[in-house]
C-alpha cells in the first residue's frame, strides 16, 4: 500500500462553515497563555458560540487562520489533543505584525477563528507501522496533536521515537511534554540543541546527528518531520539513506498564505494549493513538486 | 465610481495615472496609454501609491506641544500657537532668526507659496528646500555651463540616443521608466557606457561598465575631458565655444596613467569610454545621487556637462523626489529667485519686490545645512519644516536630531508622524497629493497637473491652505487656490510663461523652454583628497526601488514593506573572508561621526574596499554616518563615498 | 443552449441600451483623456465609446476588484462583523472576447473546489455583452493563439459582431437570455447575408495578426521543469518588479488581505490584487523564501500560466492573449517574448532528431 496523507473529515468551506461568507471568522476567547519559550506562546482558545464549539472537530496536522482583531490574519497549526473537545490550543512565535499582536493579547481577549484548513498526518494508515517523528525549533507543533494522537492509541502501533532539535535549551517547545514523554517507557525521546549551555547534559548538535544515536527499521517505519526546510531536506536525505521509502517520509510545509481557502494564491507549490491540498505530504508527492527544489 | 488623472506623487518620472474613488476610498488605480512618461506603465511605487498614502495612521488634526506631549487641538489653535511663538522670535531676535524649509514633495504653487511666505511676509531669507539634501548642486552647476538647469531632453529622446554615459544612478530601481527607455536604446544599438562604484540591474543593457573608486569622479571625468580635447573627437564649433580655452587650461597636467591609482581605472578602459561616446552621437550624459552627492559635486556636474557640450550632446539629470526640478523652478532654494534669477541679481530682485510687495536682501540666506548647524548653535530661533522628514534625510542624524530638539520653536507639517514631527513644538497635518490640485513638474522640465481624488483625510489640508492661513495670522493675503497661485507664478516667472491649469487641463503639460541662454564650457580643477588608513573602506548608499522620501509614505503599504523586511550591508566576498566576518553575521560600520549596525551579505556587485549600504528608514540609515561637511559651492551634504572602517559584531 | 443569431440594428442601439440601463447599471468604455480609454459606469448610451481599442485596465475589476471590502469589524469588547459587499446588477457592454474568456476562467477558478462568496455575488450579478474584435485592436493582440477571440463559441451571455449599421446579436447563456428578452421586440432575425459577413470576418482573423505566440511549443518545456534556471535567471535578472504584468492580467487571481483601520475607529479586512512576482509575495515570517530570485519567480508566473497541471485543472492554459502583459511590462518579459525566448534557447538544448521534427 502507497501511503497518502489522510483527508480530513472538515475542512472550512467545504464540510464546514458556519457563516454564509467563508471569510467570515467565528469568535473565540483565549483560556489560557502558556509560555513556551522566550519568544513562543502557547494559547488555549475556545469559541464563544458553545453550540459550534460542540460541532467544532478538527484533525492533527490541520491549521486554522486566526485573526487578531485590529492586526490582521495568520494560520497556525493545531497543537492541543484533538480528542479534547472543549478547548483547542495554538502554538504562536512572534514574527510578523499579526504574531505580534498576538503575543500582546491577554486571558479574556477575542480572536477571530476560521478552519480547520488543510489534511493530516496519515495517523489511521499507520496503524501497525513503527512511528519516527523528527522535528526542528517550533515545528514540534503541529506534530504535537499526531503525539498525543498516537499515545492515546498506542497499541496500535509499534516502536515510537521522537527525535527534538532546537536551538538552545531555552528554544525547547512543551518542555513539560518532553520531560513527561521522555520518562515513559511506550516511547523513547532523544533531543539535541544547536548551542548548548552549562545546564544542559544531552547532545549538542544539529538533529540529524541523533541518526547515529538510534536503530531504526527503515522499511517497517513512518517518519513524520516538520521544521525549518532546511532540516527538512537534512533529514529527508538521512532518512533515505535509511532505507525509507519516500512514501514513508511525511512531511508538513509551511508557506506564507492568506485565505486557506485556495484563493490568494500565496502558498501554491507549481499548481498544488497547499492550503487546500496541503500542508502535509509525502516525499513521494514532494518529489513531483519541482518547485520545492528538494 | 469616476476616475480623476494625477502624477504619481513618487519618483520624478511623472507618470500620469488614473485613480478612482468611491466613497472616499481608493478603489482603482491604472497608468494613461497615450502619456508621453507612462506609457500604458508604472512603477512598484505606482501600482502600490494609494495604501502608502492613505495609511490608518495619518494625522487628522493638528498637534501643539503641551510640555511633553504633542495634543490634538483645533486648525485655529495651531495657527495662533505657531504665529504667537513666531511674532514673539521675531520681536525678540529678528526675522533672520527664522529658518523654513520646504519639500520637493509639494507642488509647485505650495513650494512658491512657501517662499513668497518666507521673503515677504516673515522676511526672512533662511528658505531652502530639499533639494539641498539631494541634487542642489546641479542648479549652479549647469546654470554656468548648460544654461539649463535640468534635462535638456525629453524622456522620448532615450530610445534615439547613439550612446548614453550614465553616472551613478540606480536608474533602474529609481527610475524606472527611465531605465526602461535606456533598454530600449541599447536594443536600438545605443552604446551605454555606466560609470558606477557598484554594478546594478542597468548591467546587462550596459556596452561598458567603469568601477571607479568611490569619490574620485572628478578625476575620471578630467581625464575625459582631457581626452575629447587632445583627440579632437568634441564636436566641430566646440573650439569657438565661449570657456574653451580656460577648460583646456585647467585640465593641463593630468597624467591619465596616474588613474589606476586615483581612481581604480584602467587607462585603456577610459580611453574606450570616451571613444564609445564620443563616436555613437547623439551623446546623452546622465547622471544620479550617486555623482550629485559627492564631495566637490558641483565641479563633478560642470566637468559632465562640458563633456555633454564637448561632444554636441545632452545632458539628463536623474534626479530624486517628485517635485525637484519644480520646486527650484519656483525658486526654493536659499540663493535664487522663482525661474532661477539670482538674488544678487538687482533687476530680478526689483520684479520679484514689486510682486510680493516687499524689500529683498542681496546675500543668500542660509543652506537647509546650515540652518541645521543654526539651530544647535541657536543662531537660530525657530525652524519651519513642510514636507520633509529632515531627521532621517539630513546627513549626521544624531547631530540633526539634537538640533532639532534645541531649537527654540519647531513646526512641522506633513502627512505623518514622521521622526521630526515627533519633535516638532506643533504639527500640521497635510494632506497627499491624492487630495489637493496643483502641478508637479518632471525630470523633463514637464509642468503635469496634480487632481485632486479624494477630500482630505481628516482635518488634513494641503501646505497651500497652511501657508496661507499662517500668512492671514501675519496679515498678509496669501492664496489658497492653486489655480490662481500658479497664474501669479507663470506671469511673473519667465520659464513658466503661458502655463495654466486650463491649458493643462486641455493637453499633457509641455516641458518648459529655457530662455536664452547659451551653452558655456566651464574650467574644472583638481582637488585632491584621500582617506586611507584609519577609515579603510568607502561607503556606498542606496535607495532601494520599493522606498522613497524616508519612507514616510512607502513604508505604509503592506506590499512595498514586506519587500524589504530586514537591513543589510554587502561587501564583495574577498574583503568578508580578509576581515573573517561571515555572511549572515552582524557588522559595525563606523565612520568618524556615527556607526550603524547591519547584517553582512556578499555580493560580487560591490568593488573590493567598499560596503555598499542601501537606505533602510525607521532609524537604521546610512545618512546616519554622514557629517555636515558640504560640497562648497553648493552646500550639498557629502552622504556618498565617505570612508567608513567594519568591524564585526559579537 | 440553442444558438440564435439575431440583428441589432445601430439606430436601435440606444434605445436598447436605455432600456437595459432600467435593469441594471451599465458598464462600458469611456473615453477619459487624450485618447486613454477604460471601462466604466455609464450614464448615458452617448458615452459608450465602440470604436475604442483596447484597455490597459481590465474590466476584471468589476468581478474581481482591485481594492474590495470584505468586511468591516469593531475592536471593541464587543467583536461586531458586518458584511460590506453588496454588488449591484451590472452589464458590462461592449467587453472584448478575450476578456471574457478571462472571466470564464476566473469563475471556474472561484468556484472549484471551495466557492469564493465574493466573486460569486458580483458573478451572479454580471451579464457581458461582448463585441468581436473585426480586426485586432492592438498589434500585441494574440487571441487567436490562445483560443480567446477574436469571437468566443461559448460561454458568452450576448456576443455583438459590428456588421457595419447593425450588430449581429447572439445569446449564449440563460443570463444573456434573460437581459435580452425584455428587449427582444427591438432584434430582428438575422438574413443569411448577415450570417455570410460574420463567417467572413471569421475567415480572414487569422492573417490580420502581428504577434504570434506558440504557447503549446513552450507548454511541454515549462510543464515538464525543462527550461533550465539559467534562462529564467537570465529572463528574471531584466524585469523591474512593479507587477504590472499580473495586476493587468485579466486571468491573473492572486491577492493579499489587509485589516485596515479607518477614521472612526472600526476596521475594514480588505483584498487587493498582489503579485506572484514580488519577493514578498511567497516570504515567510522566519526571512525564509521558497522563491528567493528573480528567475523562480518569472518560472513561476510562466509555469501558471503554461503547465498542463493548470491546464487540466482550470479546463485551458492560462493567457488569454490580451497583449496587456506587454504593453504594460517595463521590460521584454510579456508571455509572446518569453515564449519565444524559450523555444529559441530550448532549441539549442533539444537532441538533433526532435529538432529536426520541431521544424
Amino acid at each position: 500500500m502507497v501511503l497518502t496523507p489522510a483527508r480530513p473529515r472538515r475542512m472550512w468551506g467545504v464540510t464546514d462553515q458556519p457563516s454564509a461568507n467563508l471569510y467570515v471568522p467565528m469568535i473565540a476567547i483565549v483560556q489560557e497563555i502558556i509560555d513556551e519559550t522566550p519568544d513562543t506562546k502557547t494559547f488555549r482558545l475556545a469559541f464563544e458560540d458553545k453550540e459550534y464549539a460542540k460541532s467544532f472537530e478538527w484533525e492533527p496536522g490541520q491549521f486554522v487562520e486566526v485573526t487578531v482583531f485590529g492586526a490582521g490574519e495568520a494560520p497556525i497549526g493545531f497543537a492541543s489533543d484533538p480528542n479534547e473537545r472543549s478547548f483547542f490550543e495554538i502554538t504562536v512565535v512572534e514574527r510578523g505584525k499579526v504574531t505580534r499582536a498576538m503575543h500582546a493579547l491577554k486571558k479574556g481577549d477575542k480572536v477571530g477563528i476560521r478552519g480547520p484548513f488543510g489534511n493530516c498526518w496519515p495517523l489511521e494508515d499507520m496503524k501497525g507501522k513503527n512511528v519516527l517523528i523528527v522535528s526542528g525549533g517550533c515545528g514540534l507543533a503541529p506534530l504535537r496533536p499526531a503525539i498525543l494522537q498516537i499515545l492515546a492509541n498506542r497499541k496500535e502501533y509499534g516502536n515510537f521515537l521522537l527525535l527534538y532539535g532546537a536551538r538552545t535549551p531555552a528554544d525547547r517547545n512543551y518542555k513539560y511534554d518532553l520531560d513527561a514523554w521522555a520518562k515513559r517507557d511506550d516511547m523513547q525521546v532523544l533531543e539535541t540543541v544547536d548551542v548548548g549551555d552549562e545546564s544542559w547534559k544531552g547532545n549538542v548538535g544539529v538533529v540529524t546527528t541523533l541518526f547515529d544515536k538510534v536503530k531504526v527499521d527503515g522499511e517497517n517505519t513512518v517518519a513524520l518531520t516538520c521544521g525549518p526546510p532546511i532540516m527538512i531536506k537534512f533529514v529527508t536525505l538521512e532518512l533515505l539513506k535509511m532505507g525509507f521509502s519516500a512514501d514513508r517520509i511525511v512531511t508538513s510545509q509551511e508557506r506564507y498564505m492568506k485565505c486557506g481557502v485556495g484563493k490568494c494564491g500565496h502558498c501554491c507549490i507549481n499548481h498544488v494549493y497547499l492550503c487546500t491540498e496541503g500542508p502535509v505530504f509525502t516525499y513521494a508527492q514532494m518529489k513531483e513538486l519541482f518547485e520545492l527544489k528538494l | 465610481m469616476s476616475y480623476v488623472l494625477t502624477t504619481c506623487g513618487f519618483c520624478s518620472c511623472g507618470c500620469a495615472m488614473y485613480v478612482q474613488q468611491e466613497n472616499g476610498k481608493v478603489t482603482g488605480l491604472f497608468p494613461s496609454e497615450n502619456h508621453p512618461v507612462s506609457n500604458g506603465r508604472l512603477c512598484i511605487k505606482g501600482w502600490n501609491a494609494t495604501p502608502a498614502i492613505l495609511g490608518a495612521d495619518r494625522l487628522r488634526k493638528p498637534l501643539v506641544r503641551r510640555g511633553e506631549h504633542l495634543e490634538a487641538t483645533s486648525w485655529d489653535d495651531a495657527i495662533n500657537y505657531a504665529a504667537s511663538a513666531l511674532k514673539k522670535i521675531i520681536f525678540e531676535s529678528g526675522p533672520k532668526s527664522i529658518g523654513i524649509i520646504g519639500s520637493a514633495k509639494t507642488t509647485n504653487e505650495e513650494c512658491y507659496s512657501l517662499v513668497k511666505f518666507a521673503r515677504s511676509v516673515i522676511g526672512t531669507p533662511n528658505i531652502d528646500g530639499a533639494c539641498r539634501f539631494y541634487d542642489a548642486s546641479l542648479i549652479p552647476a549647469l546654470l554656468e555651463t548648460t544654461g539649463t538647469p535640468g534635462s535638456q531632453v525629453e524622456l522620448s529622446a532615450i530610445p534615439k540616443a547613439g550612446s548614453i554615459l550614465i553616472v551613478g544612478s540606480n536608474v533602474m530601481e529609481q527610475l524606472a521608466h527611465v531605465g526602461s527607455r535606456i533598454e530600449d536604446a541599447a536594443d536600438n544599438g545605443c552604446k551605454v557606457v555606466a560609470i558606477d562604484p557598484r554594478e546594478t540591474r542597468l548591467a546587462p543593457h550596459t556596452s561598458l561598465w567603469l568601477h571607479p573608486k568611490p569619490g574620485s569622479d572628478l578625476a575620471w571625468i578630467r581625464a575625459f575631458l582631457k581626452i575629447i580635447i587632445a583627440e579632437r573627437l568634441y564636436t566641430k564649433n566646440a573650439p569657438e565655444m565661449p570657456g574653451f580655452e580656460e577648460l583646456r587650461a585647467s585640465l593641463e597636467g593630468i597624467e591619465i596613467s596616474q588613474l589606476k591609482y586615483s581612481c581604480w581605472l584602467e587607462p585603456a578602459e577610459v580611453h574606450k569610454a570616451v571613444e564609445l561616446i564620443a563616436s555613437n552621437p547623439p551623446t546623452i550624459v546622465m547622471f544620479g545621487l550617486g555623482a550629485l552627492q559627492q564631495p566637490h559635486s558641483t565641479e563633478i556636474v560642470k566637468g559632465l556637462a562640458n563633456i555633454a557640450i564637448l561632444l554636441g550632446g545632452s545632458v539628463m539629470t536623474l534626479r530624486g523626489q517628485n517635485n525637484a526640478q519644480g520646486a527650484c523652478d519656483v525658486g526654493l532654494t536659499n540663493d535664487l529667485l522663482p525661474g532661477y534669477l539670482k538674488l544678487a541679481d538687482p533687476v530680478a530682485r526689483k520684479v520679484w519686490e514689486l510682486v510680493w510687495n516687499c524689500q529683498l536682501p542681496a546675500e543668500p540666506g542660509m543652506t537647509a545645512v546650515e540652518m541645521l548647524k543654526a539651530c544647535e548653535s541657536g543662531t537660530l530661533k525657530a525652524l519651519l519644516i513642510f514636507g520633509e522628514n529632515v531627521a532621517l534625510s539630513a546627513p549626521n542624524t544624531q547631530a540633526t536630531l539634537s538640533a532639532l530638539d534645541k531649537v527654540g520653536f519647531l513646526a512641522v507639517s506633513d502627512l505623518y508622524l514622521t521622526e521630526t514631527a515627533k519633535i516638532a513644538d506643533v504639527v500640521f497635518p497635510a494632506c497627499s497629493f491624492l487630495e489637493k490640485d496643483g502641478t508637479f513638474t518632471n525630470i523633463e522640465r514637464r509642468l503635469q497637473r496634480v487632481r485632486k481624488v479624494l477630500e482630505p483625510i481628516g482635518e488634513s489640508k494641503s501646505d497651500l491652505e497652511i501657508i496661507a492661513m499662517l500668512g492671514a495670522a501675519f496679515g498678509a493675503k496669501m492664496s489658497a487656490d492653486p489655480e490662481k497661485v500658479m497664474t501669479e507664478i507663470s506671469s511673473s516667472a519667465p520659464i513658466y510663461k503661458g502655463q495654466s491649469f486650463r491649458q493643462l487641463d486641455e493637453e499633457w503639460g509641455q516641458p518648459w523652454v529655457p530662455v536664452g541662454s547659451e551653452a558655456k564650457l566651464a574650467p574644472i580643477e583638481a582637488v585632491t583628497k584621500d582617506s586611507e588608513g584609519e577609515y579603510p573602506f568607502y561607503l556606498i548608499a542606496s535607495r532601494i526601488n520599493f522606498h522613497q522620501q524616508t519612507g514616510t509614505m512607502t513604508a505604509k503599504s503592506s506590499v512595498l514593506a514586506r519587500e524589504y523586511p530586514e537591513t543589510f550591508a554587502e561587501m564583495n566576498e574577498a574583503d568578508a573572508e580578509r576581515l573573517g566576518i561571515r555572511p549572515g553575521s552582524s557588522i559595525r560600520i563606523i565612520s568618524e561621526t556615527n556607526s550603524l549596525t547591519r547584517v553582512l551579505s556578499v555580493s560580487e556587485s560591490v568593488p573590493k574596499g567598499c560596503v555598499h549600504v542601501p537606505h533602510f528608514f525607521g532609524g537604521n540609515s546610512p545618512n546616519a554616518l554622514a557629517s555636515y561637511e558640504t560640497d562648497p559651492v553648493s552646500g550639498v551634504p557629502i552622504y556618498k563615498a565617505y570612508a567608513v572602517k567594519i568591524e564585526a559584531v559579537r | 443552449m440553442k444558438k440564435d443569431y439575431s440583428i441589432l440594428k445601430k439606430s436601435d442601439v440606444p434605445a436598447f441600451f436605455a432600456s437595459l440601463a432600467n435593469e441594471m447599471q451599465l458598464i462600458g468604455p469611456k473615453q477619459l483623456f487624450s485618447g486613454d480609454v477604460t471601462f466604466d459606469v455609464i450614464q448615458s448610451h452617448k458615452d459608450i465609446y465602440w470604436d475604442y481599442g483596447h484597455v490597459v485596465y481590465p474590466p476584471k475589476r468589476f468581478l474581481l476588484p482591485h481594492f474590495e471590502d470584505m468586511f468591516r469589524y469593531t475592536c471593541d469588547q464587543e467583536i461586531k462583523i458586518e458584511p460590506t459587499c453588496n454588488p449591484q446588477p451590472q452589464a458590462i457592454v461592449g467587453i472584448r472576447s478575450c476578456d471574457v474568456a478571462a472571466i470564464r476562467f476566473q469563475e471556474n477558478f472561484f468556484s472549484y473546489p471551495i466557492v469564493d462568496p465574493y466573486y460569486k455575488e458580483h458573478l451572479n450579478n454580471t451579464v457581458l455583452f461582448n463585441l468581436v474584435c473585426n480586426t485586432p485592436p492592438k498589434k500585441e493582440c494574440f487571441c487567436i493563439c490562445c483560443d480567446s477571440g477574436p469571437w468566443l463559441e461559448s460561454g458568452f451571455d450576448v456576443q455583438l459582431t459590428d456588421l457595419g449599421d447593425r450588430f449581429l446579436y447572439e445569446v449564449g447563456s440563460d443570463k444573456g437570455e434573460k437581459a435580452t428578452e425584455p428587449r427582444a421586440y427591438m432584434l430582428l432575425p438575422a438574413t443569411p447575408a448577415d450570417i455570410e459577413a460574420r463567417r467572413q470576418i471569421e475567415l480572414q482573423a487569422d492573417s490580420r495578426f502581428q504577434t504570434v505566440s506558440y504557447v503549446a511549443k513552450a507548454i511541454n518545456f515549462i510543464s515538464a521543469d525543462e527550461v533550465p534556471a539559467k534562462i529564467w535567471e537570465d529572463l528574471g535578472s531584466t524585469c523591474f518588479r512593479c507587477g504590472a504584468c499580473t495586476n493587468l492580467c485579466p486571468v491573473c487571481t492572486c491577492f493579499t488581505v489587509d485589516d485596515r483601520e479607518e477614521s472612526d475607529g472600526t476596521f475594514t479586512r480588505c483584498r487587493s490584487w498582489d503579485s506572484c512576482q514580488y519577493a514578498g509575495f511567497t516570504r515567510e515570517a522566519s526571512g525564509h523564501n521558497p522563491r528567493p530570485t528573480f528567475g523562480s519567480r518569472v518560472a513561476r508566473r510562466f509555469y501558471h500560466k503554461t503547465s498542463y497541471q493548470y491546464i487540466i485543472r482550470d479546463g485551458r492554459h492560462g493567457c488569454v492573449g490580451c497583449g496587456r502583459c506587454i504593453t504594460a511590462c517595463l521590460t521584454k518579459l510579456g508571455l509572446p517574448d518569453v515564449v519565444k525566448r524559450i523555444r529559441r534557447e530550448m532549441h539549442e538544448f533539444l537532441p538533433p532528431k526532435e529538432k529536426a521534427a520541431e521544424v
